[in-house]
C-alpha cells in the first residue's frame, strides 16, 4: 500500500502551524512531511543524511514548496528536483508571500507546476488550501512513478 | 587766322600740317594710359592725317614686331597681309633695321630695284602688290632710346608725291609718338608694380590672418613634414597643451618628445593618414603632459602638392580629458543609481515577502482564537479578535497598494494600443461579480484608444472605476461614465460618477500617498490609489486632474500622452 503523503517546505512556524490547521480544517487527511529548510528539502526528496532510510511506499502527491528558505533557496530546490530523473515529474506548488513578477516568471521558468501566493486573510488561505488539494490529490492525473 | 583763298597751297599745307601735329599730339598724350589703344591712335591718326598707309614696328630687345597699322584708302584697294603682335628677329627686318641703325629713309618715288637687296622678296612683293609709289620709313627715338620705327606707304596713281614737308611732319609725329609710348610704357610699369605691390599687401595681410587664425585656435594645430615627421608648425594652444614653447618643438619628431610606446602610436596614425592620402580619426588617444597624461581627440589631415603627394601632415587634436572625465563620472552616477534601485526592489521584496508573514500569523491564529475557543469569550472579546483580524488584513491591503506603487515607478513603460473601452468592460465586470446586488448605470464611450502600457493602464482604470463604484455605493441611482472629452484645449480620458464626490478645497490633496477625504468607516481604502493613478499618468507624460462638489460626484481627467502629441 502506498503512502501518498504532502511535502510542505516551509520555514516559517507560524505559517506551517496555520497551512496544517488548513488541511485538517478542508478534511485533506494525507500524511504531510514538512522539511524546514532547502538543505533538508533536498536531503528529503534525494533518500540521503536523516532521510536515508525514507520507505519506497512513500509516494510524493505534491510538494508545497515557499521561496524564501534557508540554506538552500526555494528556487534552487525546484532546480535541483526539476534535474534529477527521480524528482523531475513531482507536481510542485509555489506557495509563498511574493507576488513580484520575476519571482513567478522564474518559478514557472525552472518547472513550476502552479504558483500560489498565500493571501493574509486566513479564511482565504483555507479556501487556496481546500482548493490545491482538491485539485492536486483528487482531480490531478500524477505521472506515474 | 582764317583762308582767305589768298594763301598759296604750301602755306595751306604747312597750316594744316600744324594743326595736325597739335591734334595729334593731344590725342597721343591723352591715350597714354592706355597703351594698346595708343599705338592704334597713332597709326589711325598718322594714315589719316598725311593721309597714307601706317604701319608701327615695335623694337624689344633683338626682335621686332608690327604692333599697328591703319590702311587710308578707297574701298576695294588691295590690302596688306600681316600678321599683329608676332615678334620676329631683327635681323631680318632688313629696310626697318636699317632705318633703326642709319636713320630716316626717304624715298618719295619707290625704287623697287635699290630696295632688292635691302628687304625680303615677300615685302617687296607685297609694297608691289598694294601699289605702293613712295616710302617714308623714320625711327621711333627718344631721350636716346631707338622704340621702333614707323613706316609712312604712299600708294595710289592719284596722290601728289611725298615731299619734304610730309617727311618733317612724319618725323615730328613719329617724336611725339616715340614720346607717347615711352610715357605709356613708364605708366604700365608703375602701374603694374602698384599692382604687385598691392597683391603682395594683400598676401601679407591673408597670411597675417591666416597665421593669426591657426595661432588662436583653442585647439592644438601642428603640421608635420610628411618625409621626416618633424614638427614644422605648432599653435599657441599645442605649445600650452604639451608646456612646451614652439623653438622646443620645431623641428623635432614625437620620438624626441613623447614616451617609445606613445611616440610609436602617433607615428602609426601619420604613416596611415600619408599613405591613404585621406583624413584619418582617431577618436581618443593618451598624451603625457606635465599636467599628467591628457586625452586627445585627434584629426589627421594629409596636406598635398601640386602633383598629388602628402608633402606635409596636418593635425587638430581636441582635448577631450575633462569631458571623458564628466562621461567616467556620469557611468559611475547612472551605475550607483542603478544600484540604489537593485536595493530598492530587494527592499520591496522584502516587505512583501517578510511583512505579510506575521499578518498572516495575526489574522490566521485570531481566526483559530475565534473558531477554537470562541465559546470561552464573550460577544465583545469575539468583536476584539475580529478588530485584530480586520486591522491585519488592512495592513496586507496598504503593503500590496505601496508595492503596486512602487512597481508603477519602477517598471519599464512599454506602450501598445490599448482598448480603453473594453478594458473598462472587464473592470467593471470584476466590480459587479463582487458586489452582485449592486445596480450602477454603467456608460462606457465605444471604440475608446490610447498608446499606452497595458498593465499600468489597467492598474489606472481599475483604481478609477474601483473608486467611483465605491463612491456611489450610497446612491441608489448610481452612474459611472467613462470618455473623452476636450477639456482646456486638451483631449482627455474621464471616469465620471455621481457619488459622494468632494470639496475643490482639498482638490490638492487628491492625489497624495495616504491622503484621504473621507472617513475609513464611510469608504473603506488605503489613500494609495489615486497617488498610484498620478504616478502612472505622470510616467506616460500625460496629466490627471478632478472636479467635483461634495455630495454631486467627481470627474477625473487624465491623458496618457505629452499635450504636443494629443494636439498633433
Amino acid at each position: 500500500m502506498h503512502d501518498r503523503v504532502i511535502v510542505l517546505v516551509e520555514d516559517n512556524a507560524n505559517d506551517e502551524e496555520l497551512t496544517l490547521r488548513a488541511f485538517r480544517k478542508s478534511n485533506i487527511l494525507n500524511r504531510v512531511v514538512v522539511v524546514r529548510d532547502g538543505a533538508e528539502a533536498l536531503d528529503y526528496f534525494f533518500r540521503r543524511g536523516a532521510y536515508a532510510a525514507r520507505p519506497a511506499s512513500e509516494v510524493i502527491q505534491v510538494v508545497l514548496l515557499d521561496l524564501k528558505l534557508p540554506k538552500v533557496d526555494g528556487l534552487d530546490v525546484l532546480r535541483s528536483l526539476r534535474a534529477d530523473e527521480r524528482t523531475r515529474l513531482i507536481p510542485i506548488v509555489i506557495l509563498t508571500s511574493s507576488a513580484e513578477d520575476q519571482d513567478l516568471v522564474r518559478g514557472y521558468g525552472l518547472g513550476a507546476n502552479s504558483y500560489v501566493r498565500k493571501p493574509v486573510d486566513f479564511n482565504q488561505f483555507v479556501d487556496a488550501v481546500r482548493q490545491l488539494g482538491l485539485y492536486w490529490l483528487v482531480i490531478n492525473q500524477a505521472a506515474p512513478v | 587766322m582764317a583762308d582767305d583763298g589768298t594763301s598759296t597751297p604750301l602755306v595751306k599745307r604747312l597750316r594744316d600740317g600744324l594743326r595736325l601735329v597739335s591734334t595729334v599730339t593731344q590725342a597721343f598724350a591723352e591715350t597714354t594710359s592706355d597703351y594698346p589703344r595708343l599705338l592704334e591712335v597713332i597709326a589711325c591718326d598718322i594714315a589719316e592725317a598725311i593721309p597714307d598707309t601706317c604701319v608701327v614696328n615695335l623694337v624689344s630687345g633683338d626682335t621686332i614686331t608690327l604692333v599697328a597699322i591703319h590702311e587710308a584708302v578707297p574701298e576695294g584697294a588691295p590690302r596688306l597681309r600681316y600678321v599683329l603682335d608676332q615678334a620676329y628677329p631683327l635681323r631680318m627686318a632688313g629696310l626697318s633695321a636699317e632705318v633703326l641703325a642709319r636713320g630716316p629713309l626717304f624715298m618719295p618715288r619707290i625704287d623697287f630695284d635699290a630696295l632688292r637687296a635691302r628687304m625680303s622678296p615677300e615685302a617687296l612683293d607685297q609694297l608691289r602688290r598694294i601699289d605702293t609709289t613712295g616710302l617714308l620709313v623714320v625711327p621711333l627715338a627718344t631721350r636716346g632710346e631707338l622704340l621702333g620705327v614707323l613706316w609712312i606707304i604712299r600708294r595710289g596713281n592719284h596722290q601728289p608725291l611725298l615731299d619734304e614737308l610730309d617727311l618733317e611732319i612724319v618725323q615730328d609725329l613719329a617724336n611725339h609718338a616715340a614720346l607717347a609710348i615711352l610715357n605709356a610704357r613708364l605708366f604700365q610699369r608703375l602701374e603694374h608694380s602698384e599692382r604687385l605691390r598691392a597683391a603682395e599687401e594683400r598676401a601679407v595681410q591673408a597670411s597675417s590672418l591666416l597665421d593669426a587664425i591657426v595661432e588662436n585656435i583653442p585647439d592644438m594645430v601642428f603640421v608635420k613634414d610628411a618625409a621626416t615627421l618633424s614638427f614644422v608648425r605648432f599653435n599657441r594652444a599645442g605649445e600650452q597643451l604639451l608646456g612646451l614653447s614652439r623653438d622646443q618643438l620645431l623641428g623635432k619628431t614625437d620620438f624626441d618628445l613623447f614616451p617609445a610606446s606613445e611616440a610609436a602610436f602617433f607615428t602609426t596614425k601619420d604613416r596611415e593618414t600619408l599613405s591613404a592620402t585621406r583624413m584619418v580619426d582617431i577618436p581618443e588617444e593618451p598624451i603625457q603632459t606635465p599636467r599628467g597624461t591628457r586625452w586627445l581627440h585627434t584629426k589627421k589631415v594629409p596636406l598635398l602638392d601640386a602633383t598629388g603627394r602628402a608633402a606635409y601632415l596636418l593635425g587638430i587634436s581636441h582635448d577631450i580629458t575633462e569631458r571623458k572625465l564628466a562621461i567616467a563620472e556620469l557611468s559611475a552616477a547612472k551605475s550607483a543609481a542603478e544600484d540604489a534601485n537593485r536595493e530598492l526592489e530587494s527592499f520591496s521584496y522584502s516587505v512583501a515577502h517578510d511583512l505579510r508573514t506575521p499578518l498572516r500569523a495575526i489574522d490566521g491564529f485570531s481566526q483559530a482564537l475565534t473558531e477554537d475557543y470562541g465559546e470561552q469569550l464573550d460577544s465583545e472579546g469575539r468583536r476584539y479578535l475580529s478588530r485584530v483580524r480586520q486591522s491585519a488584513q488592512r495592513m496586507a491591503g496598504l503593503i500590496d497598494d505601496l508595492l503596486t506603487l512602487s512597481r508603477v515607478t519602477r517598471s519599464e513603460l512599454r506602450r501598445t494600443r490599448v482598448d480603453l473601452s473594453a478594458l473598462a468592460h472587464t473592470v467593471i465586470a470584476t466590480l459587479q461579480r463582487l458586489e452582485p446586488e449592486r445596480r450602477v448605470e454603467i456608460v462606457i464611450a465605444p471604440g475608446l484608444v490610447v498608446d499606452a502600457d497595458p498593465q499600468l493602464t489597467t492598474i489606472a482604470l481599475d483604481n478609477l472605476l474601483g473608486n467611483a463604484w465605491k463612491f456611489t455605493s450610497k446612491r441608489s441611482n448610481a452612474r459611472i461614465e467613462l470618455g473623452q472629452a476636450e477639456r482646456n484645449g486638451v483631449p482627455a480620458f474621464f471616469v465620471r460618477d455621481n457619488g459622494a464626490g468632494f470639496d475643490m478645497a482639498y482638490r490638492d490633496k487628491l492625489f497624495g500617498v495616504f491622503q484621504r477625504l473621507h472617513p475609513e468607516s464611510e469608504f473603506p481604502g488605503t489613500g494609495i490609489g489615486l497617488a498610484t493613478v498620478a504616478r502612472i499618468t505622470q510616467r506616460h507624460r500625460g496629466r490627471i486632474w478632478a472636479e467635483g462638489r461634495p455630495g454631486a460626484g467627481a470627474t477625473f481627467y487624465f491623458t496618457l500622452m505629452e499635450y504636443p502629441c494629443m494636439i498633433a
